[in-house]
Parts: C-alpha cells; structure tokens; sequence
C-alpha cells in the first residue's frame, strides 16, 4: 500500500506535520532513554526550546521589518508614478 | 494529466525548517513530564527558595552532574584574591564568660586549649573559647571560637565549636526532603518542641544520600547501605558518640542507633587524609579544590565533638581548621552557604538562637521549623544542669 501522490497542498502540508510529529516523538523518547533523569531532560528542553522561541521571534521580526520596508518603498514607487503620469 | 488539485503545488518547506520544527515540537513533549514532576515539588513543603528548590529538584532527577560542573565554573569564576587588608577584628561569638563567678565546681572542669592564632599579631579573642549559652556554669557544654583559619586569605574567618561530649547528647533529626522518603520515624524535620528545653546547638548534616554514595543508620535501621571505608558520625545505643572510618559492612551492627556516612574521613588518627587535594573520592559535588562554604566534624582526643564552618573553603582547608582546634578524627559535613549552618541557644526553650558566623546565610532559628535537610540537634543530657 502507498500513500496517494496526488493531494492537495492542505492535505500535504497536514502530512508533513504528521512526520514531523513521528520524528519528534522517536526524539523525545531517545532523550528520556538517554539522559540521566527527567531533570535534565527538563533543564536541556528548556534551553532549547528558549533558544528556538528565540530564533523564531528574531527570524519573524526580520521578515515583518523586510515587508515594512519592501512596502513603503512600493508605496513610494506607486506615488512616483502617479505624480509622473497626472492623466 | 494534470489535475487542478496537482497544479496548486505544494511548496515543501525547506529542510532546516522542518528539522527546527522536530526540534521544537520534541522539546514541549519533553518539557511536559518534566513541567509535572517540577511543579508537584515546587508545590511541596519548603523552607528555601524557589531558586534553591528548583537546583536541588534539578539534582534529585539526574542533574547532579550538571549542577555540580556549573558550580565549579561559578565558584572558580567567583574565588577569592589572595591577601587583601587585615582584619581589625573577629565577629563577637557566645555569651560572656561568667565561669569564674558565682558556683564552685566539684573538681576542675576540663575546658580545650585555646586556638593557637595562625596569623600574627593575633585579633582580640582570636581562637578563645566562650561558651555558647547563659548559665552554662563552670563546664559549658558548647564552647565557640573563631580564627583566621588560613595565612594565605587572612580575611577568611573560620567558626569553630566545642561541644562536651560528657554533658550533651547528640541526635540525628531528618529533614523534609532528606533522608528521602520512604522513612519511618522522619520526625516533624526541626527541633521538637518537648526537646526545646535542652536544646543548646544545632547543626547542618552531610551531602544528601544520593551525592554522598553512602550509607545510613536511623533508629537502628539500614535506610541505606553503609559502605566500608567512609568517614560515618555513629551514636551507640549507650549514647556514645564516635566519629569512625566504618568497617562493620552494609548492616547495622546491633549496638548502633544511629551512622551518617559522608566521604572518606579527612582527619583519620591525628593525620590529614593524604588524599585531600585531589581525586574523585570527596562526592558528586563541587571539586575538593573549589573554595565554597564548607562545613566538617571531628572529635578530639577526649571524645568531644568539634565543628566547624567557614566560607571560602578547600577540604584541605577545612580539614585544617578542625585540626588545628584539637581534632583527631574529622568527616566533611554539607556544602555551599545555602546549606551550611550551626546554631547555638543562649538560654533554655531554645531562646536566643545564633549563627556561629554572622556571614551564615540561614536564619538563626532555621531548625526550629521544618527544614529540607538533615541536621544535628544538641542537647543538654538529662540530669544535667543547663
């Protein structure tokens, strides 16, 4: 049995979560085998999760900087055109 | 053919995004057993701070070595310089020596020598004894002193007590958290109330069970394994008290009510352990080499307890110090000033509760509610006068 190829972006997107969600689940129960106790499980997903809300807040600004600037310069460029062409 | 569904492509996110992602979503399934079981202590009994309850949580679930190199990085980060001005003075300790006046004593009480100073010239009461408590008569049951402990860091004071092993009894008290549960018999972990009349001292007990590998004895029961060779203070069911390098196996010998092992010994017969600068022997814990609040007892050549405190210590250090008050056999007690606490009572009722050093971060009547950790009680025998 394969799974259908032809799907939606909805439905694909839904199913890329899905193995992600897979994959991080194996992860989670790699590090309670691994690591010496719940505690430091506790403590390291912490870190990274800080870490991870961090880069995702930065990588968000960024993109929300980027757009402010890309639309004023739109907005720039459309009144240039406007004073430019009156008719 | 191409459907119309197939031509709205699906754009796949980029592989780092998705690995982020993984990462992400395995970190808040991690953090929601670990969330539980750190809220459930949290919302325990507690006499420390939240900071001090979350580091030893982080330690009873395997973080201990975590805890324990982030430490040492911050405790040799923060060490102190040596040298610096000269002490002007020493911090008053105990009550005014009133011996001299008023009863005679049957025969002549012995009192242990003075503190031969270390640095010259030696501070006004430098290493005199004073006796702990009001109307303690002509034979104090717990005498205080301090010293300059260490002619390298001579800012560096060290609190010593005496504590006459003839006219006081010690008793071994679990904490809330310490020994931890199941025990029987744990007690309401601080000074009882009945027993607050004879009180006279109160000191830290040693490295939790887990950091410590080492055993212990309570009311004549194993709560856990005693190990051969470690340093262990045992109260005998004739109320003896020794400090011992334990020989006797995992069991409880017959004649023991009580053994708290900690660490090898670090005086054992007049000598300083030979291995006290180096090694992995001195627990799961900060390095023997780190300068932090350390605390130890011995017992002198007559079967009196010593203890003694001091902050910015080395276990050779302290080791030192205990030696240097008149102990022939010594054990190192709890570490770092969050545990580290000894506490004399000025008169009967458990009145006038005092650190030993003022520097001690607990509050003086830390023992006279419930408390994390194990610690020892003092008291007057029964019989005596106070």
């Amino acid at each position: 049995m394969s799974l259908p190829r032809d799907i939606s972006p909805g439905t694909a997107a839904r199913r890329s979560l899905l193995a992600d969600l897979l994959a991080a689940l194996v992860l989670t129960l790699l590090a309670f085998q691994l690591a010496a106790g719940i505690g430091v499980v506790g403590f390291m997903a912490l870190l990274t999760l800080l870490a991870l809300v961090a880069w995702i807040a930065i990588e968000a600004i960024a993109h929300g900087t980027a757009r402010r600037r890309r639309t004023r310069r739109e907005r720039a460029v459309r009144a240039a055109t406007k004073r430019e062409s009156p008719t | 053919m191409p459907t119309a569904r197939s031509e709205r492509r699906y754009a796949p996110i980029p592989f780092w995004r998705r690995a982020r992602r993984i990462l992400l979503l395995s970190a808040i399934a991690c953090l929601i057993p670990a969330g539980v079981s750190y809220v459930g202590a949290m919302s325990e009994k507690h006499n420390v701070g939240l900071g001090v309850s979350s580091v030893e949580w982080l330690r009873q679930h395997g973080g201990n070595r975590l805890v324990s190199q982030i430490e040492n990085w911050y405790y040799t980060l923060n060490a102190p310089e040596k040298g610096g001005p000269p002490l002007r003075s020493l911090p008053s300790v105990g009550v005014a020596d009133t011996s001299g006046s008023g009863e005679s004593a049957p025969k002549p009480a012995y009192r242990p020598p003075r503190v031969a100073p270390i640095i010259h010239p030696a501070l006004p009461g430098e290493g005199v004894w004073t006796p702990a408590a009001k109307g303690a008569g002509p034979r104090p049951p717990v005498l205080l002193t301090t010293f300059r402990s260490d002619p390298e860091y001579p800012q560096l004071v060290a609190g010593v007590a005496w504590i006459d092993s003839g006219r006081t009894h010690l008793s071994y008290a679990p904490g809330l958290a310490e020994p931890p549960p199941p025990l029987p018999h744990r007690g309401p972990s601080e000074v009882p109330e009945a027993q607050r009349r004879r009180v006279i001292a109160t000191f830290n007990g040693g490295f939790p069970l887990e950091t410590s590998n080492a055993g212990l004895i309570y009311r004549g029961r194993v709560e856990e394994a005693m190990v051969n060779g470690i340093a262990t203070v045992v109260e005998y069911r004739d109320g003896r008290v020794d400090i011992v390098r334990w020989h006797s196996g995992p069991q409880a010998p017959a004649n023991v009510w009580f053994a708290k092992q900690n660490l090898p010994p670090i005086i054992y017969e007049g000598r300083l352990n030979p291995n006290l600068s180096d090694g992995p022997e001195w627990g799961e814990t900060v390095n023997n080499a780190v300068r932090v609040w350390r605390s130890g007892l011995g017992i002198d050549r007559r079967g009196n307890l010593i203890y003694a405190a001091a902050d910015n210590q080395t276990v050779e250090s302290l080791a030192k110090t205990l030696q240097r008050a008149g102990a022939v056999r010594a054990l190192e007690l709890d570490i770092n000033e969050d545990w580290t606490s000894f506490i004399s009572y000025s008169r009967p009722g458990a009145a006038g509760p005092t650190n030993l050093l003022p520097e001690m971060l607990r509050p003086a009547d830390r023992y006279l509610t419930p408390d994390e950790r194990d610690f020892f009680a003092v008291y007057v025998r029964t019989g005596e006068k106070w």
